[in-house]
């Protein structure tokens, strides 16, 4: 059952048993064998090296040079290396202890929220009877398309305390006003709305794509056995979606964690940090204080968080499989 | 008969050599600008905004005394010119273009990060004009016996005020002599316009730049003069920090950010709007329908009889060390910011307030100004450089002011027991961040 998962899973399973089409037997002496082998090895590469010279240059050397760069101290002209500089100042810096507490609880609000509706969109746009289902793909689908720019700009003045369109509507309902962008629950708010609303109908997309394959025949032999819908999507669509979802949620956890755009251009970070991230404070350090040495330990550690879950994960379900 | 293409080009060309020979005569005043028939080359220069615009609007005239140059102003965000420059003096500096606008606020970051990426100006003759510009313009454009920039524009600080509103609540902006005065007006114009309207916008928890004001005005600053420690915990500051918790205290502040402020003077929520002098472009560009309802006054003294004067913002020009053709940049940088004649055309044509002291005795400057209801703002705004204390942003200028944001707006929320509690939180930051000690 696991082959049918998803295109994803299955490339895995692929690259495991090793390629479809079998080798061809060696009838030539060893030698001879070997020089193909090695002749075969160099014309792979040689197909392999426009993109190997791509990865190495702009993939590689960035990641090395970064964490060259963790080591230096920056605050000298030119940078000396001095290898606990930048991570004992991680340790008792309060505006980085900020930004990681900012960043993970965004993670733990918006994350799940976004999953949620993700799945409810999924499963209602998966409905037979719906009309026009592509339109209502590409509507879901169209934020990821705006410049992140642009709708950052109209957020900020929907959610503006004075003059925005979401004041009026609270307002004309009778509701309190709230001063969103200069409030720290306010901006938080703002940035969460903000995500989700980005990101809501992508992720729905991907667990589309995990809805859409997993076989009709399982849900007519459960509608034969008498099993209501919730039961259906309690014991067939979750467990099948589940690599689906756990893909989704890495994206998003590895997103939260880069997350940057929103806080920047929204809020401002503010106020007075509230909103300031493992990714804008990087950003202040490396390209405002233009201390890179800082900002590429900041970036590790965050790497380091994002990756921790997603290995735990990955290596969960590869004992599944 | 001439053809008429040819009948149109004679007078203009007459126009040419007569505005050539012009100026020749008249820079013999001048020693110190360097010679056009030894000056010649192509540049180009990197600006935001309406400083780009001023520059290139400048051209023209420069070119009637320097024909042999050509000036090429890449007009640029404001960010993009910081950031890209930035990039670039990394890199080597190759591929910076020939003079690049700094921000006073970021210029020392440059040179002690950066210290051969741009040329020393007193090489190409800037030693015998430095005494043309305020003592505190040139502290951060210099390192060591080097001078990496000539200062441009200042932001003198003023309170631009609303003229109908101040008279609906009965204030005479003549007699608001103290921060206590304005305090006190504040909550009568409040009580006249039913709360509506605030006295002043403070950019709480984004923006600190009513406290830098306050403090410069006090005599204080994130940094001492020498750089070498971290002062924002001094009286000076402290004090000016009690002023804007008195102020918000007093319910007469409205919180904004630059976009809202904008929208809020539009909206006339707002009496006051306290800036560095190039403000009055701001409201005037924003604001045209409200021609003759604003004025300009100084700024409140912390005693009275104290001092009226604080600046925020500026910014300079620098050469990079790579230019083909300094000598050409050097000259279009000295006819714009050295000479009245380019000072006084780019206060003209967007409200660039020079950093020239000899632009103050320009007829312009004294000039009233309809916009302002007839007031000679300038006259009132320059009158107030040679007063504004000295003090050095530093490299470490942006990590100072987002430590500060965030100290200030959490004693305003009530979250430290007093401003000089949450001022030594706020030193002992930037010390941390910085490197700095903290000053006794």
């Amino acid at each position: 059952m696991s082959t049918e998962l998803s295109p994803i899973w299955r490339a895995r399973w692929r690259i495991r048993r090793g390629p479809l089409v079998p080798h061809r037997t060696p009838a030539a002496p060893a030698d001879t064998f070997a020089k193909t082998k090695y002749r075969q090895t160099l014309i792979a590469y040689s197909f392999l090296a426009p993109f190997l010279a791509v990865f190495l240059l702009f993939w590689a050397w960035p990641i090395v040079q970064s964490m060259l760069f963790a080591f230096q101290n920056w605050r000298v002209s030119p940078p000396t290396f001095d290898p606990a500089f930048n991570w004992l100042r991680l340790t008792s810096d309060p505006l980085f202890h900020a930004a990681l507490r900012n960043s993970l609880a965004l993670l733990i609000i918006q994350v799940p929220l976004m999953m949620l509706l993700a799945l409810l969109l999924a499963v209602s746009l998966n409905e037979r009877n719906l009309r026009y289902p592509g339109f209502f793909r590409f509507a879901f689908f169209a934020p990821v398309v705006i410049s992140e720019v642009s709708y950052s700009a109209i957020f900020r003045l929907l959610f503006n305390g004075d003059f925005g369109a979401i004041n009026s509507v609270l307002g004309a309902l009778g509701l309190p006003r709230t001063d969103w962008l200069n409030t720290p629950a306010g901006a938080t708010t703002v940035v969460v709305a903000a995500v989700t609303w980005r990101w809501t109908g992508y992720n729905a997309i991907i667990l589309l794509a995990g809805l859409q394959s997993i076989p009709r025949y399982l849900y007519e032999a459960a509608r034969l056995d008498g099993i209501s819908s919730f039961q259906q999507f309690r014991y067939i669509t979750l467990p099948l979606l589940r690599p689906v979802i756990v893909f989704a949620l890495t994206m998003s956890v590895f997103g939260s964690l880069q997350l940057f755009v929103e806080p920047h251009l929204i809020t401002h970070s503010g106020p007075a940090g509230a909103t300031e991230t493992l990714g804008t404070y990087l950003y202040k350090q490396g390209f405002v204080h233009f201390n890179f040495g800082y900002a590429a330990a900041i970036g590790y550690v965050a790497a380091l968080i994002a990756l921790s879950p997603s290995l735990f994960k990955i290596r969960m379900l590869e004992k599944k499989a | 008969m001439l053809a008429p293409k040819r009948l149109a080009r004679t007078p203009t060309l007459l126009l040419l050599l007569l505005a050539a020979a012009l100026p020749s005569r008249a820079e013999v005043s001048d020693p110190a600008s360097p010679n056009p028939e030894k000056v010649s080359g192509s540049i180009t220069v990197w600006s935001w905004n309406i400083a780009a615009e001023a520059l290139s609007n400048l051209v023209p005239a420069f070119n009637r005394r320097y024909p042999q140059v050509k000036v090429n102003v890449v007009n640029m965000g404001h960010g993009d010119v910081r950031d890209r420059a930035l990039v670039v003096c990394a890199a080597g500096g190759r591929g910076l273009p020939d003079i690049v606008t700094i921000e006073n606020q970021a210029a020392e970051q440059f040179w002690l990060q950066f210290p051969s990426c741009f040329m020393d100006l007193n090489r190409l003759g800037f030693a015998s004009i430095n005494a043309r510009f305020p003592a505190f313009q040139k502290i951060g454009l210099s390192a060591g016996a080097k001078t990496y920039a000539m200062p441009w524009d200042a932001g003198p600080s003023a309170v631009f005020y609303r003229r109908d509103l101040f008279k609906i609540a009965g204030i005479d902006p003549q007699s608001i002599h103290t921060w206590d005065d304005f305090i006190a007006a504040g909550k009568r114009l409040k009580a006249a316009t039913k709360g509506k309207v605030a006295m002043i916008q403070d950019d709480k928890g984004n923006d600190d730049a009513l406290f830098r004001q306050l403090a410069v005005q006090n005599g204080c600053f994130y940094f001492s003069n020498d750089g070498e420690s971290v002062t924002i915990s001094q009286p000076g500051c402290v004090e000016a920090l009690e002023t804007i918790k008195k102020m918000w205290d007093a319910g007469i502040v409205s919180s904004a950010g630059w976009d809202q402020k904008i929208q809020s003077f539009k909206a006339g929520l707002t009496a006051t709007e306290v800036y560095g002098g190039w403000y009055a472009g701001t409201i005037s560009n924003n604001a045209p329908d409200q021609a003759g309802k604003w004025g300009v006054f100084r700024l409140p003294a912390f005693r009275p009889g104290g001092r009226r004067a604080s600046n925020t913002g500026g910014s300079s020009l620098a050469i990079s060390s790579k230019s083909q053709n300094a000598q050409a940049a050097y000259a279009f940088i000295f006819y714009a910011l050295a000479t009245r004649e380019g000072q006084v055309s780019m206060l003209k044509h967007r409200g660039l307030v020079p950093a020239l002291l000899s632009a103050t005795d320009d007829p312009y400057v004294s000039a009233p100004q309809s916009y302002w209801g007839g007031q000679a703002i300038w006259a009132e705004l320059l009158g107030t450089l040679k007063d504004v204390p000295t003090y050095r942003p530093t490299r470490y200028y942006y990590e100072a002011a987002g430590i500060s944001v965030i100290a200030l707006s959490n004693y305003i929320d009530g979250k430290y027991p007093s401003a000089a509690a949450a001022l030594k939180v706020a030193a002992d930051r930037i010390a941390a961040s910085t490197g700095l000690p903290v000053a006794k």
